[in-house]
């Protein structure tokens, strides 16, 4: 059984949105990608999500938000409200993995490996801003895979 | 340069209900002189991972009152640090910063105020438009002997909505409780509000 996250995705996606043109438009390496092609996320085997999501989240927080250098305030306070909610998500994740643990298996730990490479290829700050434009796979991916449907 | 230091301000607190979040703080008294506040914030992911970076409050960069609405910008259920300094021409105080971080977990929910009518032999209720954080559980039931419950998770307030179809001869009543997946709460139950409709059974 999935761990699940009680977040405000709308607000997640309402955050995204507001940055997403501001932060794209800094991106000037448009057919390369951090985060790999959907199809490496999506053919993330069920039993390996909890242990991509762990990563993920952990990449993001300790390394795009960090290396990332916003001087506008309205942006900046939208990437501290995501960074923030993925903070809360990591806590509430945590609880729920060390009752039903979150094995990394050779594949979730390649598909990590494959992002931070990326990043590292790419380099600071542009990989910090690609990073940030991809967020919606990443959010859209949370959804999937961390929410209860909703009725 | 002998000017007088600009006093910092004091007694910071946060009041929050309803996720609702306001801060306020003992004011700079200066004679014939209007003094403002500027407030900035950091949510836990900042004082962990960027620790020398404070944002600035969404409404309150320049702010006349001694109190600013901080609900945009607490938007996730981490502790958030809160600082004020006082402004005056060119002049700034020191930084007073909030004793406790605070989170938002620790709102204040009250029971929703609740309107039950009926429209014909329908049971209607409309709930307090509390914001898009709150969704509702309302319970209702037909008042006599060996009742049963009814309950319904109505998503957002402002609105009416239909509950059952009513007959004759018993009254209905109906309480509700504030939901906040956000942060996991829910406040007490409202009071129970009863309606009875009267005449003949609807025809089948």
């Amino acid at each position: 059984r999935r761990c699940l996250i009680s977040v405000d995705m709308n607000q997640l996606e309402e955050s995204f949105q507001e940055i997403k043109r501001a932060i794209q438009t800094k991106d000037t390496f448009q057919n390369i990608t951090i985060l790999s092609t959907v199809e490496t996320l999506q053919s993330i085997k069920p039993v390996d999500v909890c242990c991509v999501t762990k990563n993920l989240l952990e990449f993001y927080m300790r390394r795009v938000f960090k290396d990332h250098q916003e001087l506008k305030p309205q942006i900046l306070r939208r990437i501290s409200s995501i960074a923030n909610s993925f903070l809360y998500m990591q806590k509430t994740l945590k609880q729920c993995q060390e009752q039903r643990g979150c094995q990394c298996s050779e594949e979730a730990t390649n598909a990590t490996r494959i992002v931070h490479d990326n990043y590292d290829q790419l380099g600071i700050p542009s990989a910090a801003i690609k990073s940030l434009g991809e967020l919606n796979i990443f959010i859209a991916w949370i959804e999937k895979n961390h929410q209860a449907t909703s009725v | 340069d002998g000017v007088a230091a600009l006093p910092a301000p004091q007694n910071l607190s946060v009041h929050s209900t309803n996720m609702k979040h306001l801060l306020t703080w003992s004011p700079v008294v200066l004679p014939k002189e209007t003094v403002y506040y500027s407030v900035e914030y950091q949510g836990e992911y900042e004082s962990l991972y960027t620790s020398d970076i404070w944002i600035p409050s969404k409404w309150c960069l320049c702010t006349e009152g001694p109190e600013c609405d901080v609900t945009d910008d607490i938007t996730a259920t981490v502790p958030y640090s809160l600082r004020v300094r006082a402004i005056l021409g060119s002049q700034t105080s020191a930084w007073s910063i909030l004793e406790q971080p605070f989170n938002r977990n620790s709102t204040i929910l009250t029971p929703p105020m609740i309107e039950v009518s009926q429209d014909g032999f329908h049971l209607v209720i409309e709930l307090e438009d509390l914001g898009p954080q709150f969704q509702f559980l309302v319970a209702y039931w037909r008042r006599e002997p060996d009742t049963k419950e009814h309950a319904k998770i109505v998503r957002r307030g402002g609105i009416p909505v239909h509950l059952e179809t009513m007959e004759p001869g018993a009254p209905y009543c109906v309480k509700a409780q504030a939901l906040v997946n956000a942060i996991g709460r829910n406040s007490a139950f409202s009071q129970t509000k009863c309606v009875e409709v009267q005449g003949e059974a609807l025809p089948l």
